[in-house]
């Protein structure tokens, strides 16, 4: 099982540190969310790992080995900033940029028949990318990130510009690939689609790490302010305990409410409280997980 | 030794500018505006050979008011023809009015006090005759003079002829021994060199390697400029190493060069063969194959003075001027967004390529003066100064050494730096360059 494996990395330009003690883990077969707010020292992080940039401190190590010149062959990399020669024929920039991380020519020319169809730009192949569209361009930018069959595939901001149905073919060859076994990192500010992809996520803001690890236990550590109920009769109960600051209403309708519960609000002590109460009937009493934007917004916030 | 990747980058550079529009146009074109040009410079030359030799030049009316009385009669005998000279009695101001009805274009003055030597004597017209009409008839007046005065000391013509004399002064390179094995022998002709060949060979190279280093050094600098403004530079360095791009770039786009220039010879070389007969529609078709002569027997004249160990030292040289440049342009691109924005920081780099082209006369006059010596020695000069000098003349082992320590010391360090600042700035985007930002970016590496 393959891993990259981040260790203390800093990196500082001039007297900014973009990049602080970051320490982060992202295994094969699953998908790593980089996240953070803008300037948070992001993409910094994803061109130490590309090699492009080289940390002042600590290690990044691929499969074990410190990342170099031969790791670049082994990972494919989309850029938030996307850029392809104009002037270039599509198949032959592939190709180009294929050979470049050593893919042999005729297996390259083979890969990007396939990967032309099965993005549904075919006919677009002996075009130049000035001809194409914006989509069109982003997907051809897609096919190069994974033609050579890249170990490690970073995706920043990959649904940028692509329209939903797009947006969907692009998450369903992202899962697809996570299932071959690769390693993929997603750095996007589309918290929907992180938190449909995303397996671990890291939160970064002014080059240090907020918040890392698994998505589902990231979330159970947040605190669950939230309820949930559906039911049938009167509630004069919780209106009453609304007067007094208890609760927070923040969605109502005739058969249930979303409920906001302040810090002294125990729900076993609400949901005790609304058994007792004569003639209601409760269908559901459920603690609601935050989702990925609020927890971006709390932590961020906080921080 | 050349990585894998940088000969991918250097066949892709070279096949996507050699297969696009504007290299085929302007490699078709060049030579085809080169042509043209020498042919009309071979038209011009012939038409004033043809005048030089009477054949369709002006031939203008020109009276002579002899003050001296004895001078006029001399200029009619001594007149090759070209023009009409005859006498005039009258004096300057009606000499003006002849010359407003036409019966006239000029006339000359010829004062007394010329026979003293303190007189001049003047051409008068009312437009302006060019400076070949004024030597033309300052050689019959000079001549005219020289014959009555020799003839008023009773000079013979074997002094005449002792006085006729001139004496050319041919120059010859030789070494200690070549003067030893030379010592008890007559120098051989064929040692002597051809200074009109030298001096030709001399511009001719300077140029050229001034040229083609300008040229395809502002090409890099330009395609490192369209892959960081289109951004495709970021994917290029996380598949290769920035010096690797680099080098790709440079040694592609001198491929395309070396592949254009190689073209033009070609074309030009037979469009020379061609233009002949086109030429001679115009002109007199013994004139053309006349200057078609000089040129080829010009060009026999360069390589004759070409051996082998030259050629090769030139081929150095030049390499070793083109990697450096190539190298310092491409790290001038990779600091700015835009050509404009590249202006501040080419002037340190343009003006030691501009320096021995502005220097060009004084290193052919003096190859092994001061001024060559130490623009030779320095390493952003010496490519074009030394291979101008080892083409002209002898070049002392030492300097030699010295420039080419220096110029591949300078090779490395300048790719080595250029490297450095390609690498940290060229995803450096919204800066303004300046040589500060330079240092910085040296400093963080």
């Amino acid at each position: 099982m393959g891993s990259l494996v981040l260790r203390d990395v800093t990196k500082r330009f001039g007297q900014i540190t973009a990049a602080s003690d970051i320490s982060l883990r992202a295994d094969s077969g699953r998908i790593l969310g980089l996240l953070g707010p803008n300037g948070a020292g992001k993409t910094t992080v994803i061109r130490i790992i590309a090699n492009i940039l080289t940390a002042d401190e600590g290690s990044v190590t691929l499969n074990e080995h410190e990342v170099g010149a031969w790791s670049q062959e082994q990972m494919g990399y989309l850029p938030e900033e996307r850029g392809l020669y104009k002037k270039i024929k599509v198949q032959d920039q592939l190709r180009y940029l294929a050979q470049l991380k050593g893919m042999p020519r005729m297996e390259a020319m083979d890969q990007i028949q396939y990967w032309l169809d099965r993005l549904g730009i075919e006919k677009w192949g002996a075009r130049k990318v000035q001809d194409l569209s914006k989509g069109m361009q982003q997907k051809v930018q897609f096919i190069a990130t994974i033609l050579a069959h890249p170990k490690l595939i970073i995706l920043d901001e990959p649904f940028s510009g692509l329209d939903p149905v797009n947006s969907e073919l692009l998450c369903d060859i992202i899962a697809e690939l996570k299932e071959n076994g690769r390693i993929i990192l997603l750095a996007s500010h589309r918290m929907d689609q992180v938190e449909k992809l995303c397996d671990d996520i890291c939160l970064i803001a002014k080059g240090k790490i907020l918040l890392s690890g698994d998505l589902r236990e990231v979330k159970r550590r947040f605190k669950r302010e939230k309820l949930a109920l559906e039911y049938t009769g009167s509630l004069r109960l919780l209106d009453e305990l609304e007067k007094k600051g208890t609760i927070q209403y923040l969605e109502r309708s005739e058969d249930g409410c979303i409920l906001h519960l302040s810090d002294g609000c125990h729900p076993r002590d609400l949901l005790e409280q609304l058994l007792l109460v004569d003639g209601l009937e409760l269908f559901r009493f459920e603690l609601l997980q935050p989702t990925l934007n609020e927890i971006f917004i709390q932590t961020v916030g906080d921080s | 030794m050349m990585s894998r990747k940088s000969l991918l980058i250097m066949r892709n550079e070279c096949w996507r500018r050699v297969t696009s529009r504007t290299f085929i146009l302007t490699t078709l074109l060049g030579p085809a505006l080169l042509v043209g040009l020498l042919a009309l410079v071979i038209i011009g030359v012939s038409s004033s050979i043809g005048d030089e030799f009477g054949g369709k030049n002006e031939s203008l009316r020109i009276a002579i008011i002899d003050k001296t009385g004895v001078l006029g009669d001399q200029m009619i005998r001594e007149n090759d023809g070209n023009h009409v000279l005859f006498h005039f009695d009258g004096d300057h101001d009606s000499a003006v009015e002849d010359a407003v009805s036409s019966r006239m274009d000029a006339f000359i003055l010829i004062p007394e006090t010329i026979i003293s030597g303190t007189g001049q004597p003047v051409l008068y017209s009312f437009q302006d005759r060019g400076f070949r009409v004024q030597l033309e008839l300052a050689g019959i007046i000079e001549r005219s003079l020289k014959d009555h005065l020799l003839l008023e000391a009773n000079v013979t013509d074997d002094i005449r002829a002792i006085l006729d004399r001139s004496v050319g002064l041919d120059f010859a390179l030789t070494g200690y021994e070549d003067a030893q094995s030379t010592a008890n022998s007559s120098l051989d002709v064929d040692a002597t060199t051809d200074d009109v060949g030298i001096v030709m060979m001399g511009t001719i190279l300077a140029l050229m390697m001034y040229m083609t280093i300008l040229i395809y050094g502002t090409l890099i600098m330009y395609g490192v400029i369209e892959e960081r403004s289109t951004r495709v530079v970021e994917i290029i360095v996380s598949s290769v190493r920035p010096i690797d791009l680099m080098m790709g770039k440079v040694l592609g786009i001198g491929l395309v060069g070396l592949i254009q220039m190689l073209t033009w010879l070609l074309i030009i070389i037979g469009g020379l063969v061609f233009a002949s007969p086109i030429v001679g529609l115009f002109v007199d078709p013994a004139m053309v194959d006349a200057s078609s002569q000089e040129v080829l027997s010009s060009i026999d004249l360069i390589l004759s003075e070409l051996s082998i160990q030259l050629v090769m030292a030139i081929v150095v040289y030049f390499i070793g001027g083109y990697l450096m440049y190539g190298g310092l342009l491409a790290a001038v691109g990779s600091m700015v967004d835009s050509p404009q924005d590249a202006q501040t920081l080419l002037i340190p780099v343009i003006i030691p390529i501009m320096a021995p082209m502005m220097f060009l006369s004084v290193i052919l006059l003096s190859p092994n003066g001061a001024i060559s010596m130490g623009l030779s020695l320095f390493p952003l000069t010496s490519p074009v100064t030394m291979a101008v000098r080892l083409a002209i003349g002898s070049v002392p082992v030492w300097q030699l050494l010295i420039s080419l320590a220096s110029l591949i010391v300078s090779v490395f360090g300048a790719i080595w730096v250029s490297a450095q600042i390609y690498r940290s700035s060229i995803l450096m985007y919204g800066k303004k360059p300046s040589l500060k930002t330079v240092f910085t970016y040296l400093k963080t590496c």
